[in-house]
């Protein structure tokens, strides 16, 4: 028998725990059917869990000395102004945020159904492959035009280059658009060779890559300056004849820049080397009797020799062979 | 007690103190009929669209109630007003990600929750313990005269009694965690059910469930000499 109580005592436990937990529950009517039935059938036994359902009766009785007010029309009036200052307050949300919203929106979307997913972005890329596609043809066909505008100035349209576009903005509630750009306006200016901004002109001319005909001009005129032994040294001419010697697709200029650099020969190794690599690289054979004709005073330098030794042995143009060996032959033995 | 005299499906107060707690006025004023939950959700549309009209429109409907909640929870009116005015300002910015997946008003409540909880967590890490409520302008705020009372007649010694019982049970209340707390409030104040706030609270029913029966047992054991 007494094992029988304290078996009895034992489930009464677990089962006024149980209760507990549902008491709170059925005051507040959360307590499904069955469990609401089970409870009944425990409270008809345990007088304790009986004394714990009245005393949360009355904890729920007891909060109502506390209740929760309703705020006066004062507050009320007060809060809706502060909020809607702070509305006004808050800026309108521009297209970027609509279009950040929206794709956002859109992955969410995305994300409930993969499949599409999926084939939407398939057709995307297709679509946007067989555009890209199409495009290319279009452009190959036909040159965008280059940007040209035109100005009303006092009275008479004048085409302007356009060098960059600055800003663009519509203006509000009309169709006119306001741009800020840069113009390349075509200017002329005269002085003397000696003016530093001429010769940096005549740098940018020697470098130009529009005209052939204005590389010449420019190379020539600077190349006349070394000869003459005016203001070269070391500095930017002495290097823009040398890269135009060795890398100038025109002979007239490349022959115009190994005039320029006579004067550097005897003592510059570097321009030395330049020339050198003109002889015996050079496409065009005027350059390269140019450069032998340069190279002959240089009686020291073991690579003219050599250099000189081989054109004059198995070049293919006899003229040079032959003018080679005329100058080998002019120049003392090395021991 | 015999178990046919114990009917939970009825379970009522005693007819002397059958003062029911206060059903949220939120909840009367959510959108439950077909027609004016259209209404509502065509009111959201319009506000996503950026018509500002409409988003007043919604706080119309729900300011009231959150400012209530508010008020009740942080025990002041400059912080029952932050929190309201937090909490729509939150719901205009982020109004575009509502995807209709829960009532607006379970959405909403969860912004003023998770608002009402860190003021909570603030004021006990701060260990401010306010004894009673204050106004906008520091004064204090005399709840219990403001309560309707049936009963008292106006007896001096039992407005007496009830404030000093109002006070135990506001210092009773503060003696729950915030999440307690707030599970406790929603429910007894507000009459949620435990599934609504546990979406609220971004958990599950069963949570709800056993933070009410803390709550519940919590707040016995510090009014225990109230009964």
């Amino acid at each position: 028998m007494n094992t029988t109580k304290e078996g009895s005592a034992r489930s009464l436990s677990k089962g006024c725990e149980t209760a507990q937990r549902d008491i709170s529950l059925a005051v507040y009517g959360e307590l499904p059917d069955d469990a609401s039935h089970r409870l009944n059938h425990h409270l008809a036994e345990c007088g304790h869990c009986r004394q714990e359902l009245e005393a949360v009766q009355g904890l729920r009785q007891a909060m109502s000395l506390y209740p929760m007010l309703d705020p006066s029309p004062n507050l009320l009036t007060r809060v809706r102004l502060r909020l809607e200052e702070a509305l006004d307050a808050v800026p309108r949300s521009g297209w970027m945020t609509k279009v950040v919203d929206r794709f956002f929106n859109g992955i969410a979307r995305v994300q409930s159904a993969p499949a599409m997913a999926s084939a939407v972005l398939l057709l995307g890329l297709s679509a946007g492959g067989l555009a890209g596609y199409h495009m290319g043809f279009k452009e190959a066909g036909s040159a965008i035009p280059p940007a040209r505008i035109s100005q009303d100035q006092d009275g008479v349209n004048e085409g302007l280059k356009v060098a960059d576009i600055r800003n663009v903005e519509r203006q509000p509630g009309s169709d006119n658009v306001k741009i800020s750009y840069d113009r390349v306006v075509p200017e002329t200016m005269a002085g003397s060779l000696d003016d530093p901004t001429v010769r940096d002109l005549l740098l940018k001319g020697a470098a130009s890559h529009i005209d052939p005909g204005v590389r010449e001009v420019s190379l020539g005129l600077l190349a006349d300056e070394c000869q003459s032994g005016r203001q070269c040294g070391d500095g930017p001419i002495r290097d823009a004849l040398m890269v135009a010697l060795r890398h100038d697709k025109d002979p007239k200029v490349r022959l115009r820049a190994l005039e320029g650099l006579q004067p550097y020969v005897a003592q510059d190794r570097s321009v030395r080397n330049v020339v050198l690599s003109a002889l015996l690289k050079d496409s065009d054979s005027k350059v390269r009797i140019k450069a032998v004709d340069l190279l002959q005073p240089v009686d020291s330098d073991s690579s003219v020799r050599q250099a000189l030794h081989n054109v004059a042995d198995t070049d293919e143009n006899p003229y040079l062979r032959t003018v080679s060996r005329q100058v080998l032959n002019g120049l003392p033995e090395v021991q | 007690m015999a178990a046919d005299t114990l009917n939970l499906g009825d379970l009522r107060l005693p007819s002397q103190m059958a003062t029911k707690p206060r059903k949220a006025q939120a909840s009367n004023s959510v959108a439950v009929d077909p027609q004016a939950r259209e209404t509502e959700n065509e009111l959201i549309r319009e506000a996503q669209q950026g018509s500002r009209s409409a988003f007043d429109s919604l706080v119309r409907q729900y300011d009231s109630s959150v400012l209530r909640l508010a008020l009740h929870l942080t025990g002041s009116e400059q912080d029952a007003q932050d929190v309201h005015q937090e909490a729509f300002l939150k719901a205009y910015r982020y109004l575009g990600n509502f995807r209709f997946e829960c009532s607006f008003y379970t959405w909403l409540y969860r912004i003023v929750t998770n608002l009402c909880l860190d003021h909570l967590r603030r004021r006990k890490s701060r260990r401010e313990e306010q004894a009673v409520m204050m106004d906008s302008s520091g004064e204090p705020i005399d709840l219990l005269s403001n309560v309707s009372d049936d009963r008292s007649m106006a007896n001096p010694d039992r407005e007496l009694e009830r404030k000093f019982l109002g006070e135990k049970i506001k210092a009773a209340l503060e003696t729950l965690t915030p999440r307690e707390r707030m599970v406790f409030e929603l429910k007894h104040y507000q009459g949620l059910k435990l599934r609504t706030i546990g979406e609220m609270l971004n958990t599950t029913e069963e949570t709800a469930k056993n933070t009410l029966f803390r709550a519940t047992k919590k707040l016995r054991a510090n009014l225990a000499t109230l009964r």
